[in-house]
């Protein structure tokens, strides 16, 4: 069988138990959608010994530490992100993990792990991808417009969709259904009218206002981590040959004085 | 045929309609191909809160920012 780098990792990290689970970028890959990014992103389960296992694999990988939060349970809990990055043969591998991934609450992270728990690749579903996808990346909006088509449940389409053509006709098809939902998403009225300049304008809108959501997400994050980020290349330089293991410690040693944490 | 709101280019649909062992090849074959930028992005973040942070230079490591 054809393997594949991040596909090998995931079996790793979740030998035994599951305790990772594929989002963002090479999500998009599992569910057939595009092939658009280099790292792998995982959902990590927040507990000690999964994280411990997750950094045995990495260590057994030769992996390093990239910019980012130590992957320790006071750091996972903030939201904090953390990266590593290692030679695969001729690949650079980048690994990105967080356990509290944005726009999801702790029931759809729970219900996540509850869906995923018996999956040879868990991996997001597509509703949860959508959820993520609301970054600051204009082209993470392309990939939510294609999700929504693929979705199932006609009210996942109404409350997904980024096509003014789609939503005019789903509006036409499931009328009471549109109504009903646009407490949760008001361009639907547009859609109900048929007013497609104005539901275009409105789906226009509201991506700037994820975009801009988000942006104000990251930018409270990073000014969080002034201190940490000016330390950064003093750590670096001290743990840049040692092994993961000795450099997490020395991570996790740092980044208790200067990133705040849980 | 009626118009429809295009959002991902041809080739990236059809992905779906491939057998799973094509798909990891046809991944595998793009991961490859995007190695090609390894230096130019050596220090950018695309994903968690640091998404577009520069990672900070090393001391005596040659910076790529061009």
């Amino acid at each position: 069988m054809t393997d594949n780098p991040y596909l090998r990792l995931t079996r790793e990290f979740n030998e035994g138990k599951t305790r990772a689970i594929i989002c963002s970028g090479q999500a998009v890959v599992l569910h057939g959608l595009a092939v658009m990014s280099k790292d792998g992103d995982w959902i990590l389960r927040e507990n000690e010994s999964d994280l411990d296992h997750v950094l045995s694999v990495l260590q057994e990988n030769g992996a390093r530490y990239r910019f980012g939060a130590p992957l320790a349970l006071p750091w996972m809990r903030m939201g904090w992100s953390s990266h590593f990055e290692f030679q695969d043969q001729d690949l650079r591998i980048r690994t990105d993990f967080f356990t509290r991934p944005p726009r999801l609450t702790l029931e759809q992270l729970s219900a996540l792990w509850t869906e995923q728990e018996s999956a040879t690749y868990p991996v997001t579903d597509l509703v949860t991808l959508s959820r993520l996808k609301l970054t600051n990346r204009e082209r993470d909006y392309s990939v939510i417009g294609e999700i929504a088509r693929r979705l199932e449940n006609p009210s996942d389409q109404f409350l997904w969709s980024r096509s003014v053509r789609d939503l005019i006709r789903l509006a036409k098809e499931h009328s009471s259904l549109a109504s009903s939902l646009t407490e949760r998403r008001a361009l639907l009225v547009f859609a109900i009218e048929a007013n497609a300049d104005r539901l275009g304008e409105e789906l226009d809108r509201e991506r700037r206002q994820h975009i801009r959501t988000n942006e104000r997400r990251l930018e409270a994050m990073q000014a969080l981590m002034k201190d940490w980020r000016s330390h950064w290349a003093v750590l670096q330089n001290e743990i840049r040959d040692l092994p993961l293991r000795q450099a997490h410690e020395m991570c996790v040693e740092a980044a208790a004085r200067l990133l705040p944490s849980e | 045929m009626p118009l429809r709101d295009e959002f991902l280019s041809e080739e990236d649909l059809d992905l779906a309609n491939l057998p799973f062992e094509e798909l990891v090849a046809y991944w595998n074959l793009w991961l490859r191909q995007a190695q090609a930028t390894n230096d130019l992005d050596a220090r950018e973040y695309s994903h968690g809160v640091m998404v577009g942070c520069k990672e900070p230079p090393l001391e005596g490591v040659e910076n790529h920012d061009g």
